[in-house]
């Protein structure tokens, strides 16, 4: 049954990505990475990480999604819906592509941990949220406001980008 | 199902890729990183699940701020570039190269 909905899902997901890379209105390649986020957000539900899956949703669907639509409003329909759809040399990057997938699914194959430790340790009373922010906060805090400051810098550089006059 | 993860983050890293290697269109290629993000993180995640440690959770935490400021900074350039030559097609824009 798990992997019923695990191959369900993973197919979803996959479509979606693949919507992104072969779609010709960029609009729908938005919509199509959308589908593929939210994928992403069941995978992290089937691998107990609620949290993440939350933050999935908000972050990425919610946030980042929204942002390259509104940046595409911003431009001239037929300015970017009128490009030729792919480059005219793609077919050794489309080769180069196929022949990493391949190495990272040999790998994946090769690839052995030891199972015993599958699901656990994972929550603390049943809460995913709790025990994220005990570790966050007592392990990784230096980090954590590295994080906040690199924001910060990419909010700043993103205003200055847009508000240099162009001449 | 540890080989079965593995296989789906492979195939978004190498779908990600692709598209940044073969489309010409600025706003595809940001997805594509997007896409290619995601892989990465999807494979933090399956590896914190099957040791058992929560910290591969933490860290997506902070790949999903680095992918925000990323993609902030990203909109930014496609901004600009609109303004500057009405256009987004990465082709155009070689100008590094004179």
């Amino acid at each position: 049954m798990e992997a019923l909905v695990f191959y369900i899902i993973a197919f979803i997901t996959v479509v979606g990505a693949l919507g992104v890379l072969l779609s010709k209105n960029p609009y729908r390649a938005a919509l199509f990475m959308i589908l593929a986020f939210f994928g992403i957000a069941g995978l992290f539900v089937m691998l107990h990480a609620q949290f993440n899956a939350m933050l999935q949703v908000i972050v990425y669907a919610g946030a980042i999604a929204v942002m390259i639509m509104l940046t595409m409003m911003v431009m001239d329909r037929r300015t970017i819906e009128g490009l030729k759809r792919f480059n005219s040399q793609w077919f050794w990057p489309a080769m180069l592509g196929a022949g990493l997938l391949a190495d990272l699914i040999l790998l994946a194959i090769k690839f052995h941990i030891n199972m015993g430790n599958a699901g656990k340790n994972l929550a603390i009373n049943g809460s995913n949220t709790q025990l994220i922010g005990e570790v966050l906060f007592k392990h990784y805090l230096l980090p954590f406001e590295i994080t906040a400051i690199i924001l910060l810098v990419a909010l700043l550089g993103a205003v200055v980008l847009t508000k240099r006059d162009i001449k | 199902m540890l080989t079965q993860y593995m296989v789906v983050s492979a195939l978004l890293i190498a779908i990600g890729a692709t598209g940044v290697m073969i489309r010409r269109n600025f706003m595809i290629v940001l997805m594509s990183l997007e896409i290619m993000i995601n892989g990465a993180g999807l494979l933090l995640i399956t590896m914190s699940y099957y040791i058992g440690n929560v910290s591969g959770q933490v860290m997506f935490l902070f790949v999903a701020a680095v992918a925000a400021s990323e993609t902030a900074v990203g909109l930014a350039i496609a901004v600009m570039m609109y303004k500057r030559k009405k256009s987004v097609d990465i082709n155009d824009f070689s100008i590094l190269r004179k």
